[in-house]
């Protein structure tokens, strides 16, 4: 066997005879041989001339083997400088001492060049592979930090297309890693035209880019849909639709999505596929928003349920959503969180401390932070402050004079929302802008009320207390699933000039009516749902009333721009 | 103990691997060992038992090396002394390490002339 | 983990036993297993008996085996579920996509 592979290696011998003889063997090998004549000099060469082998005699004056051998190892850090003891030494004492400072072989004296030569091959062999795999190690250490460069940009441009500020609502606190995305975990935030406010907690099957790819679309949707003041169901099923079309068969993603209207003091949630949420009432009593659905992805759109369960909200109630990490996350000694765990903090703390208690015992549990769950709470009191249309442009004062009629029969009240096509129509007119979410309010206030008063003839009083609140809700459900007849007309006007102008809601329902009129008079009605909608609409409009032929009629206006 | 002074194996192998260097390894040894030998003496004299171990362990190595067994033999017998601290028989030792090595120091200086 | 599968005599049904982590790393053992070149079931079962535990990816495996078996045509029936196996059905509510008994 021919020795191409040259190395430089140092002999480290105090005896003349013994160095002579040694460098002599290695040389003729094809090495290039440095000599030592004890560890100091060992030390010193192989700090200056870095050789790839050492041959080192235990025994030394001045160093000896042990010592210069562990300055060796210490100096070539990483890199593998396999050293080779050479020694008469028989006790196994002695033997040890040369592994523990670090020797990699053995050769005994007197020198046998074959033996010698393997045993520089063998470790020459180990060498390399120490360092492809350092260089391997540093090769993934590089596209590791080039995959996470990577993922931050990706989360920056996700966070721009997605994140339209809705995370920044007061009353909402939340906590997400960076890297949740990757994860799989998504969260979004909405407030929509009406002022209801709509919060998704996403979690994709499987991990990193797939994951993040599926949840560009989601959020699109999400937010596209929530901006246009469509209902929830409606949400659901174009996400559900759209992530059928798009996932693979065996991706999907579960979701909980909060519908609350802070005005009517509503929830409405559909859970499909996450952990139980929780609506925790300042009382500290909880009701389990527990997962009814198939994750979205899985169903086709025929199949598809978006139906939400209703719940009355209070002052104080908090709405708390947690991704699986929680529950299924594991500690260093593998233990699982669990679904006890959280139980427990559920069940000792303050509604108000909840989240950061929640936040202490994953902190104490895994004693570092989890980089792969999500956690959101929402308080429920005065509305958040709207987020400024973006609508805005400028503004061009001209002649406006239109009407426009719509009759909507019971196969539309029963599949679609009219109301964002409505305010799409009404805000061509650019005066109207400003007051986008005012309009859009009243308008779904007037249609609810003429749908479920009207239409449906439901009565609010039967929503007084919890029971009757989920009471009332699914006999909406089911009366609006059977309708067969009735209507609801909706009169728009719209006139205006240089001087200012005036919008002209009317509606109109087939129902058999109520008592509008005393419905407006009565300022105080503490339990009863259905006033409030009304008082609402009269705070948010310039008018308010009841005409005999156009039901009721209200009322926006604008003045001359200063 | 070995009943030869040199193994002529290990002298063999040394003249392949030496080659034209062979005759100045010789040369080598015996400068060498003259040095060793001093240095036995020096730590029986002033009884460092350590030191003598260790004199004796490096001689022993050169010397089982060089082939000269038997000689390698005795320094090792010396080195376990030491080590146990037994300088009683050290003296008899070193004096056997002398004569083996003026003996070794012949066939050594023979061996040169054949390469000279 | 460990995934076999065994046809009935008539080869109308097979059942897929799979014992230990029910997770990503089933994938290929899964897929071979319920694409037996052999046999062409109707019916599917799988017996979860072994199974400790199951994660997200699985559950899209299942989704992988409705689809192959027919979609909503597909009869699959999940056997011997354990607590916390049903529990990760349960929550995902596959109970409506699958006889889970």
């Amino acid at each position: 066997m021919n020795t191409h592979y040259g190395l430089t290696i140092l002999v480290a011998e105090d005896s003349p005879v013994d160095r002579m003889l040694l460098s002599t063997i290695v040389s003729r090998q094809g090495h290039r041989v440095l000599t030592a004549a004890n560890g100091l000099e060992a030390v010193a060469l192989f700090e200056q001339e870095r050789p790839q082998l050492v041959l080192m005699d235990a025994l030394m004056p001045v160093m000896d083997g042990f010592e210069a051998a562990r300055a060796i190892k210490a100096m070539a850090g990483d890199e593998l400088v396999p050293i080779i003891f050479l020694t008469s030494l028989s006790e196994n004492e002695a033997l040890v001492r040369c592994l523990e400072a670090g020797g990699d072989d053995f050769i005994a004296k007197p020198y046998n060049p074959i033996v010698l030569q393997a045993k520089i091959k063998a470790l020459h062999r180990l060498r390399r592979l120490q360092a492809t795999v350092l260089e391997q190690r540093d090769l993934i250490a590089r596209r590791n930090q080039q995959l996470l460069d990577e993922q931050r940009a990706a989360k920056a441009i996700f966070d721009k297309v997605a994140h339209a500020g809705g995370l920044d609502i007061p009353n909402v606190r939340y906590r997400q890693s960076p890297r949740a995305l990757f994860n799989g975990d998504l969260l979004l935030a909405a407030q929509a035209p009406a002022g209801q406010m709509f919060v998704l907690l996403g979690d994709f099957t499987g991990h990193g880019l797939p994951a993040a790819i599926g949840a560009m679309p989601l959020a699109e949707t999400f937010y596209g849909m929530t901006a246009k003041g469509h209902a929830s169901g409606d949400i659901l099923r174009e996400l559900n639709g759209k992530l059928k079309q798009i996932l693979p068969v065996e991706m999907f993603c579960c979701v909980a999505l909060l519908d609350i209207d802070f005005h009517r003091r509503v929830l409405r949630v559909w859970n499909g596929g996450l952990p139980d949420g929780y609506l925790i009432r300042a009382d500290g009593s909880r009701i389990a928003l527990r997962s009814r659905h198939l994750p979205l992805g899985v169903l086709a759109p025929a199949k598809f349920d978006g139906h939400c369960e209703t719940y009355p909200l209070q002052d104080g109630d908090r709405l708390l959503l947690l991704s699986d990490g929680v529950v299924e996350s594991r500690n260093a000694r593998d233990e699982l969180f669990g679904e006890q765990r959280l139980l427990e903090v559920l069940e000792r703390s303050a509604p108000e401390q909840l989240f950061d208690r929640i936040e202490q015992a994953l902190a104490a549990f895994h004693g570092q932070a989890q980089d792969d769950l999500s956690l959101v709470e929402v308080t429920i009191g005065e509305p958040p402050p709207r987020a400024t249309p973006s609508l805005a442009a400028p503004f061009e004062p001209r002649a406006l004079d239109w009407v426009a009629e719509f009759e909507l029969r019971a196969d539309s009240l029963r599949t679609a929302n009219p109301l964002p096509l409505i305010l799409q129509v009404l805000l061509q007119t650019q005066p109207l802008r400003p007051r986008a979410g005012a309009i859009y309010t009243v308008l779904a206030e007037l249609y609810s009320n003429a749908l479920e008063h009207g239409v449906l003839a439901l009565d609010s009083a039967i929503k007084r207390d919890a029971t009757g609140f989920a009471q009332y809700y699914e006999l909406r459900r089911q009366r609006l699933a059977d309708l067969r007849h009735g209507h609801i007309r909706l009169r728009l006007q719209v006139h205006g000039d240089e001087a200012g102008g005036c919008l002209r809601i009317g509606i109109r329902d087939s129902g058999a009516g109520f008592d509008v009129v005393r419905v407006l008079a009565e300022d105080y009605r503490p339990a009863g749902l259905g006033g409030r909608g009304l008082r609402l609409v009269r705070q948010l409009s310039d008018s308010l009333e009841h005409d005999g032929a156009d039901g009721l009629i209200v009322e926006f206006r604008w003045g001359a721009r200063a | 103990m070995s009943d030869e002074h040199l193994d002529s194996a290990i002298l063999v192998t040394l003249q392949e691997v030496m080659e034209t260097e062979y005759p100045v390894l010789l040369d080598t040894f015996l400068l060498d060992s003259q040095e060793r030998v001093l240095s036995l003496r020096r730590a029986l004299a002033s009884g460092d038992s350590e030191a003598l171990r260790c004199a004796a362990h490096s001689f022993k190595g050169s010397c089982s090396n060089l082939g000269a067994v038997r000689l390698a033999e005795l320094c090792f017998a010396l080195e376990e002394m030491a080590r146990d601290g037994r300088l009683e028989g050290a003296a008899g030792c070193v004096e056997g390490i002398e004569r083996e090595f003026a003996i070794v120091g012949i066939l050594f200086r023979a061996e040169r002339q054949r390469f000279a | 983990m460990t995934i076999t599968s065994q046809p009935s005599a008539d080869g109308r049904e097979l059942t897929i036993i799979i014992s230990g982590r029910f997770d990503f790393n089933a994938h290929q053992a899964f897929r071979e297993a319920y694409l037996r070149p052999d046999v062409s079931p109707q019916r599917y079962v799988l017996d979860l008996q072994g199974a400790n535990y199951l994660d997200s990816s699985a559950l899209g495996m299942l989704l992988l085996l409705r689809d192959h078996a027919g979609g909503d045509e597909a009869d699959i029936r999940l056997l011997n579920c354990n607590p916390d196996v049903r529990r990760i059905l349960q929550v995902s509510n596959f109970e409506k996509l699958f006889v889970i008994a």
